[in-house]
């Protein structure tokens, strides 16, 4: 195998070794987004309001949240390894950047899958909707590549911060303008043209576009500008993310 | 004949912010050699031991590490040197032989689980291989630490206070190790602020606020200090302050001619501790000295 090949599932391995041994971690990763998904379901019910469908909102809502704890979690691991210098360690020792992000990318993969599929599962289940096996699976696909590129927009942020207390002040900075410009609780065309120009900046617009399109009956190619720009928003960040990941101060 | 530099920094200069963390830095270190880099904790060191593995960027000065630029060159400089940390930079949840083998991964070695076991077996850690760095205790991670730097057989080893922390007993294994590897023909640079520990090295630097106030051996940093020979007449007793003591002490001595009054001679030393403290302008209080 190419050494470069080698050093990424290398990463990779060691990722999943360590989240092997923190049950903990995966434990609090799957059930936190279940868990808000319920809280969710429990407001829906509780508006109780006929002209409000809730079809068109739970995606969305379900992405925003695996892309939410995607972030915060990658983000926050990338900071430990700063701070414990293992990050510089692993630099000396001869990985290189990409190696780094594509290895992490990989693992943590393997955990946006779980996630992704979980929520999925429970907003069906629970707001008992009935999606044919394609749009399901459209569904889905959306929701797994918008948690991917949180974790390369995670990897990327983490270079801004030197310890995890310098993180905090991104997340809100980075997550929260996905919530509010996104198109997920109102209509983008409303929002003053600047905010609107702001939207295309983060990856839930696109995300909420094509689920948008899907929870309305269409096919994953209606919005097929949106549907490319989520691997292509995620592409840049990634080239963004291995130009910039520091091993030095 | 000069042995060829393993290291050598002219002129370097390292700031964070207005903070002047490296001040004008001279220093060369040959190959082979045990090179101890003394002083306080924010004297410099580390940041030194940073701008050498390519960690940091120089602000100004040139800097050779084994030929190669540390920044320009890292690729193939990293795959001939290791780096210890002052952390441990270990992943505690995998076991000592899972962190030598990553680390290990990163400079493609041929054999690897043979060489994961030999440096285990080197640093008397085979027994607990296989048990989580977590459960090891600060002593063993260090090793592990030291280890993971040794895996790949570097021809510079950069250890950052590798014995900060340690107990006496584990610090002299650790320098048995370093003399190991100096007479494999490893270059060693090591920072401590232990002044105990820097007669083990063949030369040193004092570093203080990010100045290096003198490159010596240890011997003839020893020789600067002063010495006061103490000699008694029976209750009698008369003090000789020397500056060069090695020189001087037969010249007082002859003076003697060793009269059969002369019931005790003892010549006190300033320690390394009290003439690295003289160098740095402190005033000592509680130096102690050597009889």
């Amino acid at each position: 195998m190419e050494p470069f090949f080698r050093r990424v599932f290398s990463v990779a391995k060691r990722v999943l070794r360590q989240l092997q041994h923190d049950k903990r971690f995966i434990g609090l990763s799957l059930m936190v987004p279940v868990a808000i998904i319920y809280v969710l379901y429990v407001f829906f019910d509780s508006l109780n309001n006929p002209l409000l469908n809730a079809n068109a909102y739970v995606f969305p809502f379900g992405a925003y949240i695996v892309h939410f704890l995607t972030f915060v979690l990658t983000a926050i691991v990338l900071v430990r390894e700063r701070v414990t210098e293992t990050l510089t360690r692993m630099m000396v020792n001869g990985y290189q950047q990409l190696e780094i992000i594509l290895g992490y990318l990989i693992a943590y993969s393997t955990l946006a899958t779980g996630q992704s599929l979980l929520v999925l599962v429970e907003i069906t289940w629970l707001f008992k909707l009935d999606y044919s096996f394609a749009t399901l699976a459209s569904i889905y696909l959306v929701m797994w590549l918008l948690a991917v590129i949180s974790m390369a927009l995670a990897i990327f942020v983490s270079n801004f911060a030197n310890n995890e207390g310098q993180v905090f002040p991104f997340i809100p900075l980075v997550t929260l303008p996905g919530m509010f410009l996104s198109g997920m609780v109102i209509s983008i065309e409303v929002l003053p043209e600047w905010a609107q120009v702001l939207s295309r900046f983060t990856p839930v617009y696109y995300a909420t576009e094509v689920l948008h399109a899907l929870t309305s009956g269409g096919n994953l190619w209606d919005e097929s500008a949106a549907l490319l720009s989520l691997p292509a928003y995620g592409f840049v960040v990634l080239v963004l993310a291995s130009f910039t990941l520091r091993d030095n101060d | 004949m000069t042995k060829d530099l393993a290291i050598l920094a002219q002129g370097i200069d390292k700031r964070y912010g207005h903070i002047q963390a490296l001040k004008a830095v001279n220093i060369s270190v040959e190959e082979g050699q045990i090179f101890g880099l003394i002083g306080a904790n924010g004297a410099g060191k580390s940041t030194f031991i940073k701008l050498l593995v390519g960690a940091a960027r120089a602000n100004g000065g040139s800097l050779r590490v084994l030929g190669l630029q540390p920044r320009k060159d890292r690729r193939a400089l990293r795959e001939q040197i290791g780096y210890m940390p002052q952390s441990p930079a270990l992943y505690e949840d995998l076991t000592a032989a899972e962190n030598l083998r990553f680390f290990g991964q990163g400079h493609r070695l041929d054999r690897l689980n043979e060489k994961v076991k030999h440096t285990l077996d080197f640093v008397q850690l085979s027994m607990r291989a296989d048990d989580p760095v977590s459960t090891l205790s600060g002593g063993m991670k260090q090793r592990v630490s030291l280890a993971c730097a040794l895996v790949h057989q570097p021809r510079l080893l950069l250890l950052d206070e590798p014995t900060a922390g340690v107990d006496l007993k584990l610090r002299s294994t650790f320098w048995a190790h370093f003399k190991d590897l100096a007479a494999g023909g490893t270059t060693i640079l090591v920072s401590t602020h232990q002044m105990d520990e820097a007669i083990h090295c063949h030369r040193l630097a004092i570093i203080s606020e990010g100045s290096i106030l003198t490159t010596d051996t240890p011997q003839r940093l020893l020789q600067r200090g002063r010495a006061t020979l103490h000699v008694w007449r029976g209750e009698q007793q008369e003090k000789h302050a020397m500056q060069d003591y090695p020189i001087d002490l037969p010249k007082t001595l002859r003076k003697y001619g060793l009269e059969a009054q002369v019931t005790r001679l003892e010549l006190v030393t300033n320690s390394l501790e009290a003439i690295v403290l003289d160098l740095m302008g402190s005033s000592p209080t509680d130096l102690g000295g050597n009889t």
